[in-house]
């Protein structure tokens, strides 16, 4: 095992883990804290926030640096929206950030229990605002429509990586593609805000990321996220390096100056990391209540 | 009472974690909350917590060494 640098250190309750994830299994759900073994989840079930990850826990894609296991899917339970709602009440989530394995088996991808969810949500608890972080739909219009008829206040997909990168890291995705969908999602509704994420870590340069943030921008994305690539395992994506803080404030500084209106970048932000801060920091910005 | 303090599991699927180092020492006093050591895993380094508040009776790991999840590390003297 590489050594890790002082910066990446969380901490653990186990307490306060055990709650949350007695709750989840409960209600027959995942979170993708869990499935993705992030390493901010002692500090977000200590604050009751979690990430759900919706349709199934088995992902149709095996993306190289996801800790997602791949396989053949899960049938979809009909009762999930309600359940997310359950506990979206339950844990009293000012903000509820709902994301999911790709379902490149489902006809829509899953989009409309996407957009069950979300009423689901809304219909349980009104004052909770509700992100959305959705694989890339094949970049399907209708299936798109579809997430964005039920009105998320973020829609969020993530771009992972440079666009040089995407054969070795991503290898099922298409950097074009991506890029559509987050387009697509701000032209068709300029209301709903979009967000998107990269990691570094990867081997990517910084002209390479410089370029990447143009391409995102030119998207009328209004929100970025930057974190350092965490290998789950040997069998994963090669580490190539680690970014110190000072690198992800440089990003930071870089993507504001180019136009984002929120990003978040430090060694451990993930997208849906402190989110509601994100959401509310662009809403005081353009005047409209969170 | 005294109470084993265990190895966590952090993550679906450990089955063992390197103790990386200790944050406190025999005989020390802790409260619920505090960190009691510290666990390597593939990501980052986990600072784990006590659930309980008392006094540290005695290590039984040491540091470096690999301990299956559930395997008690340490033991501490609790008021109830």
């Amino acid at each position: 095992m590489d050594k890790k640098p002082a910066w990446l250190k969380v901490s653990y309750n186990q307490e306060a883990v055990e709650e949350i994830a007695h709750l989840m299994r409960d209600l027959n759900l995942n979170t993708v804290c869990r499935e993705a073994n992030c390493p901010n989840i002692g500090e977000c079930y200590r604050k009751h926030t979690a990430t759900f990850m919706i349709l199934g826990s088995r992902c149709t894609r095996n993306c190289r640096f996801c800790n997602v296991r791949c396989g053949l899917p899960d049938e979809v339970d009909p009762e999930e929206p309600q359940n997310v709602a359950r506990a979206a009440k339950a844990l009293r989530l000012k903000h509820a950030v709902v994301t999911s394995v790709t379902r490149d088996d489902l006809p829509d991808g899953g989009a409309l229990h996407f957009a069950n969810v979300v009423r689901a949500i809304r219909e349980a608890c009104p004052e909770t605002t509700v992100e959305v972080l959705i694989p890339d739909l094949k970049g399907d219009e209708r299936s798109l429509d579809a997430v964005l008829a039920a009105r998320p206040d973020v829609l969020n997909h993530n771009i992972e990586t440079v666009r040089e990168l995407y054969a070795a890291v991503r290898p099922e995705a298409v950097y074009e593609r991506s890029l559509g969908v987050l387009r697509y999602c701000k032209q068709s509704r300029p209301d709903i805000l979009t967000k998107t994420g990269f990691m570094v870590g990867l081997g990517e340069t910084d002209v390479e990321i410089g370029r990447l943030m143009d391409d995102v921008l030119a998207t009328g994305c209004d929100i970025l996220t930057i974190g350092q690539y965490l290998r789950p395992s040997p069998e994963h994506a090669e580490l190539k390096r680690y970014a110190a803080p000072e690198d992800f404030e440089r990003y930071r500084g870089a993507a504001l100056q180019k136009g984002f209106k929120y990003v978040a970048s430090a060694p451990l932000a993930r997208s849906s990391y402190r989110a509601h801060e994100a959401l509310e920091a662009v809403r005081a910005e353009s005047g409209r209540p969170s | 009472m005294k109470q084993q303090i265990l190895m966590p599991k952090l993550r679906p699927g450990m089955e063992k974690g390197v103790l990386c180092s200790w944050s406190v020492r025999p005989g020390e006093r802790v409260e619920k909350g505090d960190v009691l050591f510290e666990v390597e895993t593939d990501k980052v380094v986990s600072q784990i917590e006590s659930n309980l508040s008392g006094v540290v009776s005695g290590f039984l790991a040491d540091e470096g060494d690999e301990v299956a999840v559930g395997e008690p590390v340490a033991t501490l003297e609790t008021e109830r």
